[in-house]
């Protein structure tokens, strides 16, 4: 940082560390790297495992061959990490030195072009756009497992995918799009705009900023090749003992989430420090912008719920290597134990996901109604609350597991207390829209469909919260149905509306509007068949995660089927808009839709630096409307 | 590059209050409140002929339970879906097309009364459906705590991917699930390999069957007719076939089927 800070970006010379091995380190290397530390830990640990007997090469058993391949996934990440360079800072501070100012200005990435997208790039923008494509990249091969999915359920009885790849496909499906979701307004938005709006020349840590984009990398041919290892059974949530059971795709799960609660902790570290130590001058807290402090609370609810799936997958890796017996009731193990690890971080974890997206339509509404946001206090009680008691629900998943049914009460009422602060955030949003003439654009256009689908899915949760009702709907479609209106309908709405809200200042052009209007109708109509169907599916008994059903449940999956097809067209137009737009959309003025926010006072492309100067606020960004 | 003057954003009053006069507008007040009813209504509808539709056969207490709050929950959202709804379709109505920003609306950053208002309306909401969920559950434990005594035990096995019933006390085992109509039963399940739910659906119970470890539910049927038992766990390969049928019988029906089986009735 210290040489970025001195000088004006004009006035300093194109960095050029000619013979720095920085300079030389790429993607290209990282996967050789990779793939060489992978294929040596995967011979190495093979030749250590296998045993002859007369001259024969005895066949491993299923914990040897575990070990190994956990062994080579594990050593692919950090092979890759070291061929992209993410360790050279590192050893240099090892043996008393850094990188020099000219190394440092390289790996900001100025100057060299597309390049740097696969380089170990330390802008913030950079990084913003590295994960907004990951994010897609995750959200389309998601997407089409679940368009798979729906179509196997289209009717009873058609077999059109084996019942062991329907299974890896319901598992791989959940996670992909958990993965995506986590990341999904956080990583793009959190990264490229969050330091712009409140006043800072980059990320608190820039180095640790390009790793957690790195390390999130590695997961995903580790999660890919769960394909190749025969699938995972267990759906996402790899309850064991089904986990400790299953095939060698499992290791791909485990070394999946390992990865991936590393990345997590250090963009959540690092996205809370730098909203905490670097906002600009005048920025206090009250008038910080409200999708920043949507953003900071979830990543920083994430820093504490990830390490308990984290260390759940460390031990379900040990029981299936070393038959260390943590969950496994049969070598006396609790697999109730492991249940309740899972959802201390997943109930969190869905927050996690949600409160980006409800920030980002907070930041959307006031800027498209030119009305303040209505009751900012209410909306940072609503989100702290919504955290807060986040982390006192998880055993709701559990209501019928056997586990502790005189704990029902208690989680009972933690669960259903949420609906409070969460009716804050509808609070706030019908508030600031009241009385204003909305501007329909894309971006707005989100936050009415967000108010429709969270409404449905927060009036469906205080039914599953809801021990009685739970008796009969847990482990159904009615619970499929619900969390989808949760995740998708609400947070990848706001994510979307996000996204057509920031386009122009990522890409410099205006997202295509036409197709834009077509992907909203087709989505959002489309989602509601979909899961309308769905509703009707769970309440009329049929369970969730089954590759076939009872003709009885006809009709309620065609309507479903025929709403996830939908949605899918309405998805691949939305893809077509974002590629198309990138290079041939109509250029975006600086400030298109007239906010007040920082972002919109630097031109595209964003300079280095972001502000040659920084600004200095004086009140919050809402201050829209006549009348006082 | 602008210096700091022109990012420095204009200065407002410190002031956020405004007074409710300033918040409420006639003809936005009348719009909304027709859309509320015409939303609480339909919500009303809903909860009163979807689920009661969709939902299967009542054949136990249990079974009543979860549907009749799944209905009232439903009507006691209703009037906050109302509300939510009825503002934004009302704020809908009123859009602005085109590519220059609408003017600038009332400048209300916040409103006591309301804020005030929505907080202790949805805290009593919560209230209500927190006491009465908890009545639910409380009535459901002491009634299966009286009908312990009365009760006949089935004891029920999941395995990859079969359900097994034994009937100790009539010394039979069985893939269906048969029940005498009006008798408490108590189910003690478990697993023999990967986690499984025991659901007969008609039931309106479920509980998890896990290894080496007994979970324990009860009920009372109310009513004859067919049942059909679920895994409502994901299993492994074949999970969504894990499924077998019963029914409930009169005393006289179940005691035949019971000798029928090779066993004896009490």
């Amino acid at each position: 940082m210290s040489t970025l800070d001195k000088a004006p970006i004009s006035a300093r010379p194109v960095p050029n560390p000619k013979r720095s091995l920085i300079t030389r380190l790429h993607m290209g290397t990282g996967v050789v790297v990779g793939v060489i530390f992978a294929l040596v830990a995967y011979y190495g640990l093979h030749s250590l495992y296998a045993t002859t007997t007369d001259g024969v090469v005895n066949p491993l058993s299923s914990h040897d061959n575990n070990i190994i391949l956990l062994g080579a996934m594990f050593a692919w990440s950090v092979g890759f990490l070291v061929g992209i360079g993410a360790f050279i800072g590192p050893f240099r501070w090892l043996i008393g030195k850094d990188l020099t100012d000219e190394e440092i200005l390289y790996l900001a990435g100025d100057g060299q072009g597309v390049k740097r997208y696969f380089k170990y790039c330390t802008d913030h923008k950079v990084v913003g756009i590295q994960y907004l494509v990951g994010v897609m990249t995750m959200l389309g091969v998601g997407g089409t497992m679940a368009m798979m999915i729906r179509t196997n359920l289209a009717r009873p009885g058609a077999h059109f995918i084996a019942p062991t790849v329907y299974n890896s496909l319901v598992g791989l499906h959940g996670i992909t799009m958990i993965i995506a979701m986590i990341i999904v307004a956080t990583g793009p938005f959190g990264n490229y705009i969050m330091p712009i709006m409140i006043g800072a020349y980059d990320m608190a840590f820039p180095r640790l900023n390009a790793l957690s984009w790195w390390v999130l990398f590695t997961a995903i041919p580790v999660l890919c090749s769960a394909w190749f290892l025969g699938g995972i059974p267990t759906g996402w949530t790899a309850y064991a003992p089904l986990s400790v059971q299953a095939g060698p795709g499992m290791n791909a799960f485990i070394a999946t989430i390992i990865i991936f609660a590393v990345s997590t902790a250090v963009a959540g570290m690092n996205i809370t420090t730098t909203v905490v130590a670097m906002r600009t001058k005048g920025m206090k807290w009250n008038r910080v912008p409200i999708f920043v402090i949507g953003a900071t609370i979830s990543v920083a609810l994430a820093i504490p719920a990830f390490p308990t799936f984290m260390l759940a997958m460390v031990q379900t890796g040990l029981d299936r290597s070393f038959n260390t017996g943590f969950f496994d009731a049969n070598v006396g193990g609790s697999g109730w134990l492991y249940a309740n690890l899972f959802w201390i971080m997943g109930h969190p974890e869905v927050y996690v996901i949600l409160i980006p997206g409800v920030a980002a339509l907070m930041e959307i509404a006031p800027v498209f109604v030119r009305k303040p946001l209505f009751s900012y206090n209410a909306a940072v009680l609503g989100f702290a609350g919504i955290a807060g008691l986040s982390v006192l629900v998880w055993a709701h998943h559990m209501y019928l597991a056997g586990w502790a049914p005189s704990l029902n009460g208690p989680f009972m009422v933690t669960t259903e207390m949420i609906s409070i602060p969460t009716g804050l955030l509808f609070l706030v949003l019908i508030g600031t829209i009241w009385r204003g003439k909305p501007w329909l654009k894309l971006p707005m256009l989100s936050v009415f469909a967000f108010i429709w689908d969270f409404l449905i899915g927060g009036i469906t949760g205080i039914y599953l919260s809801d021990v009685p009702a739970d008796n009969y709907l847990h482990g159904s479609m009615f619970v499929t149905a619900h969390f989808h209106f949760t995740l998708m309908g609400a947070a990848l709405t706001g994510a979307i509306g996000g996204l057509a809200y920031w386009y122009p200042k990522m890409t410099g052009r205006m997202l295509n509007e036409r197709a834009g209007y077509i992907s909203f109708w087709l989505v959002q109509i489309g989602f509601n068949v979909l899961f309308f169907g769905m509703f009707m599916a769970g309440a009329e008994g049929q369970p969730r995660r089954v590759i076939d059903y009872a003709a009885f449940y006809k009709n309620s999956n065609l309507v479903s089927t025929i709403g996830a097809y939908s949605v899918g067209i309405g998805m691949i137009v939305l893809l077509w808009a974002v590629i198309h737009s990138w290079t041939k959309g109509k250029i975006s003025p600086m400030n298109p839709w007239g906010a007040k926010t920082l972002e919109w006072t630097v031109p595209y492309p964003v300079p280095l630096t972001n502000f040659d100067e920084l600004p200095i606020i004086t009140s919050d960004p809402y201050g829209y409307g006549k009348g006082k | 590059m602008a210096n700091h003057d022109e990012h420095a954003i204009e200065e407002l009053p410190p002031t956020p209050g405004e007074r409710a006069t300033h918040f409420i507008k006639r003809n936005d007040v009348a719009r909304t409140a027709l859309l509320f009813v015409a939303y609480t209504g339909i919500f009303i509808i809903l909860g009163k002929y979807f689920y009661p539709k969709w939902m299967p056969t009542i054949m136990s207490k249990e079974m009543k339970s979860a549907e009749s709050i799944m209905i009232w929950f439903t009507y006691i959202s209703a009037p906050i879906a109302g509300i939510v709804l009825s503002v934004a379709t009302n704020s809908f109505m009123n859009f602005h097309r085109g590519d220059t920003p609408p003017p600038d609306g009332p400048a209300i950053r916040t409103n006591g009364p309301v804020v005030a208002l929505w907080t202790i309306g949805s805290l009593i909401f919560t209230l209500v459906a927190i006491v009465w969920g908890l009545l639910e559950v409380n009535s459901q434990a002491v009634a299966a705590a009286t009908d312990a005594k009365s009760a006949i035990t089935v004891e029920v096995t999941g395995s990859q991917w079969l359900w097994t019933f034994n009937y100790p006390a009539q010394g039979i085992e069985t893939h269906d699930l048969n029940l005498p109509v009006g008798v408490p039963v108590v189910f003690d399940v478990k697993s023999v390999d990967v986690n499984h739910s025991f659901w007969p659906v008609q039931l309106g119970i479920k509980v998890d069957a896990n290894a080496q470890v007994t979970t324990v539910i009860h009920t009372t049927p109310t009513m004859v007719g067919p049942i059909e038992v679920k895994c409502a766990e994901l299993c492994g390969l074949y999970h969504a076939y894990m499924e077998t049928n019963g029914a409930v019988m009169s005393k006289t029906d179940f005691n035949a089927w019971v000798i029928a089986q090779g066993g004896h009735t009490a």
